[in-house]
């Protein structure tokens, strides 16, 4: 018997192995894959040295797939890090739920980091009864990259700032006559393309509690955008066998696509030598104004973390003005502060940096909007979606498409 | 006599019959057999040859990829050695040149001109590589010291001109990946090369090669080369991947050891020994295997972060979370692990242990000297279908295992593939590169144990 016990108790011994620290943890939250190396290197080089006195160990928590839902139940199952990941796209669910900390108090006392270094536009997303309750990380919005190469055989001036959707339209005619195998527009059938369309058109989202797809604002930007399909002047990216319309344009036959930085590293892997460059988004005709999206993610603090002043002094660190500037100089993020607008990267002459620099300034100018939806986040874009689709596949008229689409918003989504 | 011809003539007919009707029947078995293991392995040979493809989602799929081409890998093997190397593997050393031949068709009435040659910068759009800004890169290094006509010639209206390229490397360092471009006017055709290009950019006007010295092995599995050597940790700087598939062994070592300790002695106990609840016990274990291992999966989720009642507290682990430990014990043994031995026990002769035991072996004699080495078929099948279920597994060691990235087994670390190779687009050759490092263990394992497997199936009826 007492063999057996001791047996047993080696057993265990042998297969417990590691040791405890007594160290106090703060656990931070967010995407896997590339934010995972960000993340762990701006830890290691900004957040440690800043805290190494207080003996504080910081992990970095990966969460592989579905992240809203993962918080989501994290939070309320009280096993959510201290610090996480907020994407403007349902933060404001998240947060009406009482489980973010506010963070006002904090900035109030932090002498390194305000409100008022911000840019302003991003923080409408995680504002909730005038309280701030994320710090965003950084941000993108939406640019038009276009193909050098194509206009130039077509001997066509390339996009610039002062193009209207009209006059945008006319380059690329020109552009497609060269050449059967050239694609004028790369189109995704998706309201986080288009909507920027009816933005510039002057199209609300929500007046009260109501969407109106059938309005005249929304519906001619529906209609320039289906159009250029119907005039052969561009295609759905899944038309050439693509899932995006970053992949058609890495192919080399497709003159423009709407797209924000994250295009970038993705070219830079699938085709360095694309020879592009981007400008803003095009004029609304009618307007002559310009709509875009923010698309952003934010730090949000736990509210139930037992170590709220460190983990904020971590959220300190990692939105220096230092680790925002180590992030852009690489060129993989474009940083959320108003001060690094004069930074010398976005001078550099690199097709790069000036299509950082241009979706900088993208999210400045003309009607934009935080890419969030109250509280129907995905499920109210899914019937514009569906309807873009319909129409630029040719099941469906632009009528047809957008008074289903608005019926199944009034009947399913927003009932 | 025509009689006995007649019978004879029918003799042979008869035999003649028997061998075909012999031979069909073989032959449909082997075409089923073949078509099955077409069914099987069809899809790894294809993810297998699309692993080795500059872009393995090419329309129309092909077999003739530039990386399968003798022609290829005599380029690549004959650039690395003149780049002062092996030839299977290659570095562009100090003070060597490598000579380059390419083929252009100038249309009709074109003007022949040069190609413009530039060995540019490239950094990862994704990965740590990404991070690093400090890398020595060879376009600040080395110099295109000649481009030269060597041949011309005309076929069909078209000017054809073969091209000589010479690259030097005039520095005292030596670069492990060595980027080229050639860049031609719009509507020149590349024909062929040393070294057919890696990718064909801007409507054929760039012809660009990931890394001309690279030798033929990462030649040819560039996309293995890129798994292994891209993602490397930030805390060990070892290979994030290398970790990864000695995590999974080790993992799997684990259990397998676990598994055939615990299941042979509970298998033994169960189908010998006599002792109060014993029906009860074998019951509950038959009903462990009954609950779907999602129903308990939170209840084992919350025992690990408790340190198994605490019990983890006299080992100073608070909890086993994030650790190997709670992997390993999550997975120790299970029900079908001891169903497969109790029934293999219980068919061994009782007149085994009845001498052992007139011959006075103890309890433990008889299991240790007797029982155990009778049951290795068992416990061979036993390791066989433990080891590929804990290499296979991908919910716990998701849910157990969080960070870092180097603590991750296998399948956990190809799903942040996902997520690293595909951020915006999908770069799908790296990830099919690991999908299929990640198969052949299993496979080796089938092939080397056959044998075993076949029996474990035949012991249990049930799948591993």
């Amino acid at each position: 018997m007492k063999t057996r016990l001791l047996w047993g108790i080696m057993f265990l011994v042998l297969i417990i192995s590691s040791v405890s620290q007594a160290a106090t943890e703060i656990r931070i939250a967010g995407f896997g894959g590339n934010d995972q190396n960000i993340v762990e290197e701006l830890i290691a080089r900004f957040v440690e040295t800043e805290l190494a006195a207080q003996g504080v160990k910081i992990i970095y928590e990966p969460i592989a797939d579905d992240y809203p839902r993962y918080i989501l139940n994290a939070l309320s199952a009280g096993t959510a890090a201290d610090l996480f990941y907020m994407d403007i796209f349902w933060a404001k669910n998240v947060i009406k739920t009482g489980a973010v900390e506010p963070l006002d108090s904090y900035l109030q006392d932090s002498a390194v980091l305000s409100k008022d270094d911000i840019v302003t536009s991003l923080l409408e997303g995680f504002t909730v009864d005038g309280s701030l309750y994320g710090i965003p990380k950084d941000f993108n919005s939406l640019a038009l990259f276009y193909n050098k190469d194509l206009f130039d055989i077509a001997g066509v001036e390339y996009p610039n700032s002062e193009d209207t959707w009209e006059s945008l339209e006319q380059k690329l005619e020109k552009v497609v006559a060269i050449d059967q195998n050239f694609i004028g527009m790369a189109l995704q059938p998706d309201f986080a393309r288009m909507g920027a369309l009816a933005y510039a058109n002057g199209w609300e989202p929500f007046v009260g509690n109501e969407t109106n797809l059938l309005a005249p604002e929304f519906k001619e930007a529906f209609a320039v955008y289906t159009d250029l399909k119907a005039k052969g002047l561009g295609l759905m990216p899944a038309d050439i066998g693509q899932g995006w319309g970053g992949g058609a344009f890495a192919t080399g036959n497709t003159a423009t696509c709407l797209e924000g930085a994250w295009i970038i590293g993705f070219l830079r892997d699938q085709a360095p030598n694309l020879n592009y460059d981007a400008t803003l988004l095009p004029k609304s005709t009618a307007t002559g104004e310009r709509g875009n999206f923010i698309f952003t993610v934010a730090w949000g603090i736990n509210a139930d973390s037992q170590n709220k002043e460190l983990t904020f002094k971590v959220l300190e660190a990692l939105t220096s003005p230092a680790a925002q500037q180590w992030v852009l100089e690489r060129g993989l993020a474009i940083p959320s502060r108003k001060s690094l607008v004069d930074n010398p990267y976005f001078e550099n002459e690199t097709k790069e940096a000036q299509a950082n620099k241009i979706v900088f300034i993208g999210a400045a100018t003309g009607q934009v909007k935080p890419f969030s939806f109250k509280e129907y986040g995905g499920k109210w874009i899914d019937p514009i979606n569906a309807a873009l689709a319909e129409v630029m596949s040719g099941q469906s008229t632009v009528e047809q498409a957008l008074a289903t689409a608005q019926k199944r918003l009034d009947e399913d989504v927003m009932k | 006599m025509s009689e006995l011809s007649s019978n004879q003539q029918s003799q042979v007919e008869l035999q003649f019959r028997i061998r075909r009707k012999r031979w069909l029947n073989v032959g449909a078995v082997y075409l089923i057999l073949i078509l099955i293991s077409f069914l099987f392995m069809g899809p790894f040979l294809f993810g297998a040859i699309s692993s080795l493809k500059d872009n393995p989602t090419e329309w129309p799929p092909t077999i003739q990829t530039a990386q399968l081409s003798p022609r290829n890998w005599l380029g690549a093997f004959n650039l690395a050695r003149q780049a002062g190397s092996g030839g299977l593997f290659g570095q562009f050393k100090a003070g060597k040149m490598v000579q380059l031949k390419v083929t252009y068709r100038f249309p009709a009435g074109h003007e022949v001109v040069l190609p413009e040659v530039s060995i540019p910068v490239r950094v990862a759009g994704s990965g740590q590589a990404a991070l690093d800004l400090t890398q020595k890169y060879a376009a600040d290094y080395l110099e295109v010291s000649a481009v030269e006509e060597i041949k011309r010639w005309t076929e069909g209206g078209a000017i054809y001109a073969e091209y000589q390229i010479m690259i030097s490397n005039p520095s005292h360092f030596n670069f492990d990946i060595v980027p080229l471009n050639l860049k031609v006017p719009y509507q020149v055709e590349f024909v062929q090369g040393t070294l057919t290009p890696n990718n064909i950019e801007r409507l054929g006007m760039v012809q660009s090669w990931k890394n001309i010295s690279s030798g033929l092995i990462p030649y040819i599995f560039h996309n293995y080369d890129r798994v292994f050597n891209e993602n490397y940790s930030r805390s060990t700087g070892r290979s994030l991947f290398l970790s990864w598939v000695l995590n999974s062994f080790f993992i799997s070592i684990m259990r397998v050891i676990t598994t055939l300790i615990l299941a042979a002695m509970a298998g033994y106990v169960l189908a010998r020994l006599k002792f109060v609840g014993q029906k009860l016990f074998f019951v509950l274990i038959l009903f462990s295997m009954m609950i779907p291992a999602q129903v308990t999966f939170i209840s084992n989720y919350l025992v690990l972060r408790d340190g198994v009642f605490g019990l983890s507290k006299m080992f100073g682990v608070n909890s086993l979370l994030n650790t190997f430990s709670g992997l390993i014990i999550q997975g120790m043994v299970s029900g079908s692990a001891v169903f497969i031995m109790k029934q293999f026990f219980a068919g061994l002769p009782r007149s085994l242990e009845e001498s052992a035991c007139i011959d006075g072996a103890s309890t433990y004699q008889t299991f240790f000297k007797i029982m155990l080495p009778l049951a290795k078929p068992a416990l061979g099948a036993l390791t066989i279908l433990t080891f590929q279920g804990t290499w296979n597994d991908f919910f716990m060691p998701l849910v157990i295992i969080t960070s870092p990235m180097d603590k991750f087994p296998l399948t956990v670390g190809l799903l942040s593939f996902r997520i690293m190779y595909g951020a915006a687009g999908m770069a799908w050759g790296p990830i099919l590169a690991g999908a299929i490092i990640s198969a052949l263990p299993i496979i080796i394992l089938f092939v080397v144990f056959q044998k075993y497997f076949v029996e474990g199936i035949s012991f249990t009826g049930l799948k591993g």
